[in-house]
């Protein structure tokens, strides 16, 4: 494999990469806190619809983006109320998020087409390689660069901000009081209260901004990386979500590399689709393989967890 | 006395929730100009307007009773499996693959008998998959499972376009089944076939399995607190083995019996029962005989629902937000109590 290839492959494992990172940093530090959220699957697809109808029907590409934040914030705040405010199980509600999701952005796509707006009109997506607040010659500049360039910049706009939040939530958890806060609320949440700290309120807290950033995810893929809506176009990357994030043993490195390493599979394979083996290797191989590679790194990690101790529980245990 | 306190405050939570969805959902299509009077008289005439109609409800209620028994049974152990989806899948493609390449000769019934049960097994094989990567690498179920149903998709579509493809089509779909491989119709001149009947007979003997015997109290004991049941001396892993193995069983089965009653053969087009059996678990709160009512309910709903896309163009899809909105309100109504999930059970002492 030559170095350009190399260079396209680790460019597309990169944009591949994104909205895995945005939801899984906003998963990683609910579940920190001791929320397991299922739902985040039916979170994507909500910021997915959402991004589509808003970037469609205000014509503007942030105005989707917007819609989508707050929209998967939404869904996730219900999903926070009943489970920390009402105490239901967060496996069985998340599921009920799920097929919230799936029905209401079925029936939003339905009603958006009916109403004339099946495709995304030409200027209301984002496009690749643009950083906001720069001059053409200096973005121009930036894209042509050796390496750092097509992995860098020649993305979209959400690449950067990605690598800002997560960043942004490694350098809270590992040096800031705050990380100590969201470390003790999902190991020693009674800690947490004895200390003064309102541990519903920060759970809730968490789990909505979590939504916020799957809602960013969901619009990544339908207003950048698509420019377009299709029913349950997420096909399960949430769980795959899941799936990163207890790989990457809930560190936020460890997630990142865990994200780059599966765009790297996902960038290899379409590659290698795109060459000639779907002839050879069924279609189906392909759609699976994420699921697979997902299983794989699991069942091959070493045993005995660094995550949450209380994961999944409701505080306080005892009503 | 309390017992029955109990089941009729269980009763109230189910009954609220659903008065309750039903309004929302009401005042929703009331905002997008449809009478609430028009949306439920059409309704109902989807969902039991003629013997026919009730007929098509209570055949759609055999899946979702069989995969509400699968997810209860083992959500009442704390083995979460969310993945009825895939055994589902994997059942029917099993059943088909009998029915169609595969075909024994000999005696119709006992070879079909013996069809259906090996579906069953395919259906726990598969959901045995998770338990084996729990118990040897610590995966957890609930992802696991979860996995495992966009794999037994991939699989099953590899199948369906594959060796068991029909020949005499382009179309992504199996062949027909063998006549004698598909399930008696109980009522004529509808599809309402022999699985929904065997269904109900094994919701009322899951019931009393429970009810009644040492291994289900055991199983419930395990889900209400391992780390006692353990102290109490019972096989606590074995339960889970067993719950997991008889959960991805009941979901074979579902697949198998849909197959060999309704369809016939398998299709590129997706199922949902897997995923709708979690929200009949739900709304049944978890007790066999409240997942035989709740599966009732939730198979007119959807009768109902394409009868509300027919006539009045209500997008089908709105059934999944019902479903959605009745998990939540009975969660929400019931405090079914939060408990420990992601780690697996073994490590838990």
């Amino acid at each position: 494999m030559n170095d350009a290839l190399m260079v396209v492959i680790a460019a597309q494992a990169v944009t591949a990469a994104v909205p895995l990172v945005l939801a899984g940093t906003g998963e990683l530090l609910a579940q920190r806190a001791g929320m397991l959220n299922v739902g985040i699957e039916g979170l994507l697809l909500t910021g997915c619809i959402a991004g589509f109808t808003g970037a469609a029907l205000g014509g503007c590409a942030w105005i989707g983006l917007a819609a989508a934040i707050i929209a998967a914030a939404l869904l996730a705040a219900l999903f926070a109320w009943a489970t920390v405010v009402m105490r239901c199980d967060q496996i069985v509600t998340g599921m009920a998020i799920n097929l919230l999701a799936v029905g209401g952005s079925g029936t939003a796509w339905l009603v958006a087409q009916g109403q004339g707006y099946a495709e995304l009109p030409a200027n209301a997506g984002f496009s690749r390689g643009i950083v906001p607040g720069l001059s053409d010659a200096t973005q121009a500049w930036l894209r042509d660069l050796p390496f750092i360039g097509p992995l860098v910049f020649d993305q979209y706009g959400l690449a950067l901000a990605m690598a800002l939040i997560a960043a942004t939530a490694w350098w809270l958890l590992v040096r800031t009081r705050i990380g100590v806060i969201i470390h003790a609320l999902g190991d020693a949440p009674d800690a947490c209260a004895a200390n003064g700290i309102a541990v519903r309120r920060w759970r809730v807290g968490l789990v909505i901004l979590a939504g916020a950033l799957a809602g960013a995810a969901g619009a990544y893929l339908s207003i950048m990386r698509t420019h377009g809506f299709s029913p349950l176009m997420t096909g399960g990357m949430g769980f795959v979500v899941l799936a990163l994030v207890i790989f990457g043993r809930w560190h936020v490195g460890g997630l990142v590399a865990a994200c780059l390493g599966f765009g790297v599979i996902d960038a290899l394979q379409s590659h290698l689709q795109s060459r000639g083996l779907n002839a050879v290797i069924p279609y189906q191989v392909f759609q699976a393989l994420p699921f697979i590679v997902a299983l794989i790194a699991l069942a091959a990690m070493r045993r005995g967890t660094s995550g949450p101790r209380l994961l999944g529980q409701a505080w306080p245990t005892e009503r | 006395m309390s017992r029955w306190l109990a089941a009729s405050s269980g009763i109230l939570i189910a009954v609220g929730a659903i008065s309750a969805v039903i309004l929302v959902v009401l005042i929703g299509l009331a905002l997008l100009g449809h009478a609430p009077t028009t949306v439920l008289t059409t309704w109902f005439h989807g969902a039991a307007g003629s013997w026919t109609r009730l007929a098509l409800s209570v055949q759609e209620a055999g899946p979702l009773l069989l995969t509400g028994l699968a997810a209860a049974v083992a959500f009442r152990c704390g083995v979460w499996n969310i993945g009825a989806e895939g055994q589902f899948l994997i059942g029917a493609v099993t059943m088909v693959a009998f029915g169609t390449v595969l075909l024994i000769p000999g005696p119709g019934w006992l070879i079909l008998s013996i069809v259906l049960i090996l579906s069953a097994f395919s259906g726990a094989a598969w959901a045995l998959l998770a338990t084996g990567l729990e118990r040897w690498r610590g995966v957890p179920v609930v992802l696991s499972t979860i996995l495992l149903n966009f794999i037994a998709v991939a699989v099953v579509g590899m199948l369906v376009q594959g060796p068991l493809h029909d020949p005499t089509t382009t179309a992504p779909q199996t062949a027909l089944m063998a006549e004698q491989m598909r399930l008696p119709v109980l009522v004529e001149g509808t599809r309402l076939h022999l699985g929904v009947l065997l269904a109900a007979i094994i919701a009322v003997a899951l019931w009393l399995v429970l009810k009644r015997t040492t291994i289900g109290f055991e199983v419930q004991v395990v889900g209400l607190n391992p780390d006692a049941a353990r102290l109490m001396g019972m096989p606590v892993g074995a339960r889970q083995v067993l719950v997991m193995a008889v959960s991805g069983g009941l979901a074979g089965f579902a697949g198998a019996a849909h197959v060999a009653g309704v369809t016939g053969m398998l299709s590129g087009s997706p199922v949902s029962y897997g995923y709708a059996g979690i929200a009949v678990a739900m709304l049944g709160r978890l007790h066999p005989l409240g997942i035989l009512v709740a599966a009732l309910f939730l198979g007119m709903l959807s009768t109902g629902a394409s009868g509300l896309e027919r006539r009045l163009g209500i997008p089908h899809d709105l059934g999944d937000v019902v479903q959605g909105l009745l998990v939540l309100a009975v969660l929400v109504g019931g405090g079914i109590t939060a408990r420990r999930a992601l780690r697996p059970q073994a490590e838990s002492t």
